[in-house]
């Protein structure tokens, strides 16, 4: 029992890292129905950089994740006007697969570059407190992954803020509910959407770059956080905000309670099982719409 | 492309030549390499058909129906592993090992995909990768299967040539042109289904469903089960190559039989060759196969070495067609001389007409 | 003699918009009715609620005395009801005749069979010569009269038109009209139309049904619901009245 409750609240801060990994895509998918295959990649690459970064220039990833932020959301925005709004406006069919040729050469790069052994980040603060813990009602929480979870949250609410309290996150919000209607106010759909690539990217990069103190860095790392970061999204209710955190913590909890009975390789099998039944008896999400 | 009035005349005799130089030329192609000595050609031939095959599959979900599919190797890996249990543990041979594998396949596909038919585009995609996803430590760590250790084809010397065929057990110098023959017939036979399929109600209504999902139901279309169909022809004949690829590997590994380049391959060839079109992913394959060989054997040794290479192509093919001309991916340029033989409709441009919004 | 088509007190919402409010009518086999009221009426939502794409919230529609409040579209296409849309949708992808085969699939299983009806609704609607056609490319009128040969191939009974003539030429509207009265007449169909375009409604409709935040306001032959002043009020103004 005392176990399953150690497992809830560890997968309650993992579920905190997991919050700020989707909400790049709640932005994107719930924004613009525009779905990325992508999307682990770019978490793949905010946790290169971060493991980069922290191997030649001793940059801590905590510190790290303000040039890698400021680098992805370039990319983001990139990858938007160069591609994204070229295939925008067809057929959902060309829109995956123009993402998945993203997946194939971000993913197959890193390969090139930095081949597919498995790199870990040494020495970063977090790690270096990786046997600290803190007694709490019975339950041992480790520090690293508190303070990881606590700065993802922090991100979170910010970024919550920025959306939510912003006259930029209304205009955001406008350009997703109504295109034209925005257009109408002076809104410019075309900068909203690139904005929204790249918060998308640098978000979940700079989630990566937090994981990178955890997790093992190696090429193929991004598919199953993608697959993730989609089954968050959707419990969460494709586009809201709050709704993702819930269902971040949800999924952060279900994995950690599932490797307790199940054989670990079972981890994310129990949440891809629930986008499945989410899809399927409700697809407006857990916690429905804003 | 309507099936008896249009595509008759000068194209469709012109088509019918091509067809058949195709055919000499793919039956005579590994006999001068075969008295040659080689044996690396043919296996080449052998892949090339082998994902040609699945290409076509793939086109049916993919390429007719519309819907992007991710997952079919989980029915490749149905296939292989259900041919080899009946094998093992039944004594029967690979060709009733690839129809209960067939069956099994269709059933599975049927069952999990009927309920995901309620998601649209980007959500079902994402599903068949969940599916997937479920499948892998399914696969690694079922005991009946043996889990990541593998099942290994029982060796058994076949006694003839006939007996070879039956029992898909070919030795020596002979088994890469062997096996190339068996591809060979395998792809013609699913070419042919597909062929009907694609002029029969079937390949109508996927076709609706693929261009107006919405439109399709106010016809009388009903549009889940004819996603499942498609998918569960894609599904058959997945298992009907993992069957196949089951007996030329000797041996099924989850993670071999999961590998998502069964997806890759096939979706690559399909898009070079030209997706809805029948012979679309063959001539894919042609391309695309012989390429991916010369790469790895000239960057075998290199710093380049692994299959990242022949993916960092395909992502660039793919995001440079998307970017600079989007409906490419549903139909290539060069593809128009092949659709002088091809009766099938034109694809150049999505429907643009308004998506239903309630 | 039992409607064709009945509504009873339909209601249908969104959230807080109240789309259609307890609307009831009948259509009887044989009529043309017309459905007109102001944009956001909810002349669409009873459309796609007797079609199935939507279902009522509370109320019933009853299709030959059968209940299809809550049956699905591909089913109600088979029990004989057939639409337009307001904004034209064809298959685009495939061309002429194989958009109309589709449509004539869904009673048989031949696609030879289906073909030879294809063909003569295309010559029926004008279409013909254009069977090989890409559906994509097709100059609007067309592509209206695409829709509607591909919705008459699945033989239904009732065919509702939501807006068909929006958009056309006057000689193409012209043309519509014809096209509509033949299949009442030719083909025996029972017709209900959106329209906006007053000039066409009114002469071709046997009753007119008035929509107005989602109520039905007026019912009745096209000459009095013209004088009606609720009517006149909500939707046709001032200025058609004294037109007379």
């Amino acid at each position: 029992m005392e176990l399953f409750f150690q497992a809830v609240v560890n997968g309650l801060q993992m579920g905190f890292l997991y919050a700020l990994l989707a909400v790049g895509l709640t932005i994107i998918w719930g924004l613009m129905e525009m779905i990325n295959f992508a999307h682990g990649e770019f978490l793949m690459l905010g946790m290169f950089g971060a493991w980069w970064l922290s191997t030649t220039l001793r940059l801590d990833p905590l510190l790290a994740i303000v040039p890698l932020g400021l680098a992805m959301y370039g990319l983001g925005v990139l990858i938007y006007e160069q591609l994204m709004r070229r295939v925008q406006l067809g057929d959902p069919f060309t829109q995956i697969f123009a993402t998945v040729g993203l997946l194939f050469l971000i993913q197959n790069s890193a390969v090139a570059v930095f081949t597919s052994d498995y790199r870990f980040v040494n020495d970063t603060l977090l790690t270096r407190w990786s046997g600290v813990k803190l007694q709490l009602l019975g339950l041992t929480i480790g520090v690293p992954l508190l303070i990881g979870a606590l700065l993802a949250l922090v991100l979170f609410l910010l970024l919550y803020l920025l959306i939510d309290r912003t006259e930029f996150g209304l205009a955001l919000q406008a350009t997703s509910e109504d295109r034209e209607a925005a257009m109408l106010v002076g809104i410019r759909p075309q900068r909203m959407f690139a904005v929204a690539w790249g918060l998308g990217a640098a978000l979940v990069a700079v989630a990566g770059a937090i994981l990178a103190n955890f997790f093992a860095v190696y090429p193929q790392v991004g598919l199953q956080f993608t697959v993730l970061a989609y089954a968050i999204v959707a419990l969460g209710g494709f586009g809201s905000i709050l709704g993702t955190l819930l269902a971040a913590l949800l999924v952060g909890v279900v994995q950690s309670v599932t490797v307790i009975y199940l054989p670990p390789a079972f981890k994310d099998a129990f949440v891809f099982g629930s986008y499945l039944l989410i899809g399927l008896f409700r697809p407006q999400g857990l916690f429905g719409r804003f | 492309m309507a099936g008896s009035s249009v595509g008759r005349g000068s194209g469709g005799r012109g088509r019918l030549l091509t067809l058949a130089v195709a055919a000499v030329i793919a039956v005579a192609y590994p006999i001068p390499l075969q008295v040659g000595g080689y044996t690396y050609f043919q296996t080449v031939g052998f892949l090339v058909l082998l994902n040609a095959m699945l290409g076509v599959g793939w086109n049916v979900i993919g390429g007719w129906a519309g819907q992007f599919d991710f997952g079919p190797q989980v029915f490749l890996a149905v296939g292989a592993y259900t041919a080899l249990i009946v094998l093992i543990h039944l004594g029967l041979g690979p060709w009733v090992g690839m129809v209960a594998g067939i069956a099994l396949a269709v059933v599975l596909c049927a069952l999990v995909t009927y309920p995901l038919t309620r998601l649209r585009g980007h959500y079902f995609a994402i599903a068949t990768v969940a599916i997937w996803m479920i499948a892998q430590p399914i696969g690694a760590t079922w005991e009946f299967i043996n889990g990541s250790r593998g099942l290994f084809v029982p060796m058994k010397p076949a006694a003839g040539a006939v007996d070879a065929v039956w029992t898909l057990q070919f030795s020596g110098a002979r088994k890469a042109l062997a096996f190339y023959y068996v591809a060979l017939a395998l792809f013609a036979l699913t070419v042919y289904v597909a062929h009907v399929v694609e002029r029969s109600k079937l390949g109508f209504y996927f076709r609706a469903v693929r261009d107006d999902q919405e439109g399709a139901e106010g016809i009388g279309i009903d549009s889940r089960l004819y996603k499942v169909l498609a998918r569960s022809i894609t599904a058959a004949v997945y298992a009907a190559g993992g069957v196949l690829y089951a007996f030329w590997a000797l041996a099924v590994f989850p993670e071999q039989a999961l590998d998502l380049n069964w997806s890759v391959l096939p979706m690559m060839a399909t898009v070079v060759g030209g997706i809805g079109r029948l012979w679309g992913p063959a001539l894919g394959a042609v391309i695309l196969i012989p390429i991916s060989q010369v790469m790895s054997t000239t960057l075998g040794t290199g710093p380049l070495a692994g299959r990242g290479v022949d993916l960092i192509v395909y992502g660039l093919i793919i995001i440079v067609i998307a970017a600079v001309r989007p409906t490419g991916l549903l139909s290539l340029p060069w593809s128009r001389w092949a659709r002088a033989w091809s009766p099938a409709p034109s694809a150049s441009a999505p429907s643009g007409d308004a998506a239903f919004r309630p | 003699m039992a409607a064709l088509l009945e509504l009873q007190a339909a209601t249908k919402r969104f959230g807080g918009l109240v789309a259609n409010k307890d609307v009831s009518l009948r259509i009887d086999a044989g009529e043309i009715v017309g459905l007109i009221g102001p944009n956001g009426a909810g002349k669409t939502t009873l459309f796609n609620c007797i079609t199935g794409y939507m279902h009522p919230d509370a109320g019933r529609i009853l299709f030959d005395g059968a209940d299809v409040s809550r049956t699905g579209p591909n089913r109600i296409s088979h029990l004989g009801i057939a639409r337009t849309w307001q904004v034209v949708r064809t298959f685009g992808r495939m061309t002429v005749l194989e958009n109309v085969v589709c449509g004539a699939l869904a009673r048989t299983n031949r696609v030879t069979e289906a073909e030879a009806r294809a063909q003569r609704l295309l010559a029926f609607t004008g279409l013909g010569g254009k069977e090989t056609m890409r559906a994509a490319n097709l100059t609007l009128a067309d592509k209206k009269r695409l829709e509607i040969a591909r919705a008459l191939a699945t033989q239904p009974r009732l065919l509702l038109l939501d807006e068909a003539m929006s958009g056309l030429t006057p000689l193409e509207t012209a043309t519509a009209v014809d096209l509509v009265r033949r299949i009442h007449g030719e083909l025996g169909l029972t017709l209900c139309i959106v329209e906006h375009v007053m000039e066409v409604v009114m002469p071709l409709s046997h009753r007119v049904v008035v929509l107005d935040y989602g109520v039905k306001i007026a019912e009745g032959p096209p000459a009095a619901v013209v004088r009606n002043e609720l009517v006149i009020k909500a939707y046709l103004g001032e200025h058609y009245r004294e037109r007379g």
